[in-house]
């Protein structure tokens, strides 16, 4: 075996003895399907919940049925204004012009029992009024001269998973890229010089290039680990829970043979410069608390772009924004998972945008590795 | 006369700006215990990490049994071991696993590495522990570790850093009697430390180096001359130099 091999699986078997690394990766993988279970509760109950909507005055004959049917319970009060502020979701009067309508903004229940409410209302007015032209003998198509017929071209739950998997598969493939493998990188370079271990290995024949490159292949493999660990267990989570509520449409979120293609691809791109980048950072420092303290603003770095696709769903950039490194991943992923297909020139560049970033991370490591300073700081 | 293993010929070192080593020179034979004393600070380290490759020197040269540290360092580094006070060690690796990491880098086969990490347990006495992580073991036990791994390619060249400065009484009795028997195995043994009194019972040969130069060098009782032992001698000397 040549020292990179030797180094590799010597930094390989240190990890695994580390029990904040296993740590690190198990909880990845365990919290990923808690969350995901909890948003599946939470958007569940939210879609099948009923709100409650107090009224004053007669109700108008017949909507009462219609109110039950969508999730709304109607509850007599005294005070429409007043209860909408708290006893109730919304509150109604009816008077002999209409209805008064009361909601507080700020409240979600308000908001959304106000769009029930609406939807009931205007289903209400229609059934109405082709009633009344009906009784006249005037055809109630007369109030609809352009009348549409939605053809979707794939399935809208499909879309809605999709949506979902868009934004949450390259946030959590950037973060645990980057968090998965960090302690072992600094355990490895900061680590290695705070133990004083570090002259001793230097000492060896093995070329400094060949230890470094061991070091980063294995802080690679476990990164790569924890991303995968951490997305495999989303999929099961995902393909065991639905979304939406029955009524809804509930739906169920999987990932197409193509976007896991491109998302192994990238997890390999952003795993190595990732590795790259902490080691030359922890290389840097005298000790592991000071890697972590160099190392801290890369979150907020990498969470940034891993974020902009729930900012801005319809971020379509052109090809020169390809070349952000983190960004491109984000939206790659984004188009693979979405539309199921990819733009082989938005890979290509984004490939070649990470291969550079990995190759300016890994020379940087190099130069700080090599130098006498890295003994002399110390 | 035995032939020279180390040949450092006015050796120059600048760390930041500091002028660490300032035209040292000496020769370190094979079969000899060489010290290498001076007070704190006075460019022990520095000179040995130079000859060990780590450092490369500024002007003037290091040459290790013919090769000089320059033009060949990976081909010294196969022929040098060193121990320094600093005991560190891989916590999460064994004993044995630590000594073999290191043989391995050191290269050679699978099965001859096996061989000669069994050798080095034996003849450092470490079957006991060999197996138990690096993180439970004690700090004597450590430091053979230490050792081990600095010798387990079979250096002809050795070098000891200030090497019982962090160990108790019989650890660095331990530290001593290997020195001796690597001496009596035909190895250059170069000693570096400030505590004179273990120099004078074990070296042969001494230079005394302070502030960068050397300012005394030859045999034991030649460094010694008329005063009643090297730490009178050192003195004078040291004060001589300011």
């Amino acid at each position: 075996m040549n020292s990179v091999g030797i180094v590799f699986m010597k930094e390989i078997r240190e990890i695994l003895r580390d029990r904040r690394t296993l740590m690190a990766i198990g909880l990845a993988a365990l919290a990923t399907p808690v969350v995901l279970f909890v948003i599946s509760q939470v958007s569940t109950k939210t879609a099948s919940q009923t709100y409650t909507v107090g009224y004053t005055g007669d109700i108008p004959s017949g909507l009462e049925i219609l109110f039950s049917s969508t999730g709304l319970k109607l509850e007599r009060i005294d005070d429409p204004a007043t209860a909408a502020k708290q006893q109730v979701d919304i509150g109604i009067a009816f008077t002999s012009s209409g209805i008064d309508e009361y909601y507080d903004p700020t409240r979600q229940s308000a908001q959304i029992a106000d769009v029930r409410l609406q939807t009931i209302l205007s289903r209400y007015d229609a059934a109405r009024i082709a009633a009344t032209l009906q009784q006249k003998g005037v055809d109630p198509s007369v109030l609809d001269p352009l009348p549409v017929t939605v053809h979707p071209l794939s399935s809208p739950t499909k879309a809605a998973g999709n949506s979902f998997l868009s934004f949450f598969l390259p946030y959590i493939l950037i973060t645990m890229s980057l968090t998965g493998g960090l302690s072992a990188a600094l355990d490895t370079s900061a680590g290695e010089r705070e133990r004083k271990t570090l002259e001793s290995l230097l000492l060896t024949p093995a070329p400094r290039s060949h230890v470094l490159i061991g070091k980063i292949l294995a802080v690679t493999a476990i990164s790569l680990t924890a991303a995968l660990a951490a997305i495999v267990s989303m999929l099961i989570a995902l393909s065991q829970i639905s979304f939406g509520g029955a009524q809804n449409g509930a739906f169920n979120v999987a990932l197409s043979p193509l976007a896991a293609v491109v998302m192994v691809w990238l997890a390999v791109l952003l795993a190595a410069s990732f590795s790259c980048l902490t080691i030359a950072l922890g290389t840097l420092a005298r000790n592991f608390r000071q890697g972590q303290a160099y190392a801290t603003p890369l979150y907020f770095i990498t969470i940034f772009p891993a974020s902009i696709v729930l900012f801005i769903p319809d971020f379509n950039p052109n090809v020169a924004y390809y070349l952000i490194p983190i960004l491109n991943a984000v939206l790659v992923l984004r188009d693979a998972i979405t539309h199921d297909a990819v733009a082989w020139s938005a890979l290509a560049v984004t490939s070649a945008s990470l291969v550079l970033t990995g190759a300016l991370c890994f020379y940087a490591a190099l130069r700080l590795f090599t130098r006498e300073a890295l003994l002399v700081r110390s | 006369m035995t032939e020279s293993a180390v040949k450092v010929d006015r050796l120059e070192k600048t760390l930041g700006s500091n002028r660490v080593l300032r035209g040292i020179s000496f020769e370190a034979r094979s079969g000899e215990i060489f010290g290498l004393l001076g007070p704190n600070g006075a460019g022990k380290t520095t000179t040995l990490r130079v000859i060990c490759t780590l450092l490369a020197p500024d002007a003037g040269s290091v040459e290790v049994l013919g090769f000089d540290t320059r033009l060949a360092p990976r081909e010294v580094r196969r022929r040098v071991g060193v121990v320094t006070a600093e005991i560190g060690v891989y916590p999460r690796l064994t004993a044995r696993e630590n000594i073999a990491y290191f043989a391995e880098l050191s290269g050679g086969v699978d099965g001859e590495i096996n061989g000669r990490v069994d050798a080095v347990l034996d003849r450092l006495d470490m079957r006991d522990f060999a197996n138990q992580r690096a993180e439970s073991l004690s700090s004597g036990q450590k430091q053979k570790v230490a050792i081990a791994r600095a010798i387990v390619h079979d250096p002809p060249v050795l070098m000891f850093d200030e090497p019982t400065s962090n160990l108790d009484v019989l650890a660095s009795r331990e530290i001593r009697e290997f020195m001796v028997e690597a001496k009596g195995r035909g190895k250059c043994v170069i000693f570096s430390t400030h505590v004179l009194h273990d120099a004078e019972r074990l070296c042969d040969r001494v230079t005394i180096i302070h502030q960068g130069r050397v300012v005394a060098s030859g045999t034991t009782s030649e460094v010694r001359g008329g005063y009643q032992d090297l730490e009178d001698s050192f003195l004078s000397l040291v004060e001589a130099a300011r």
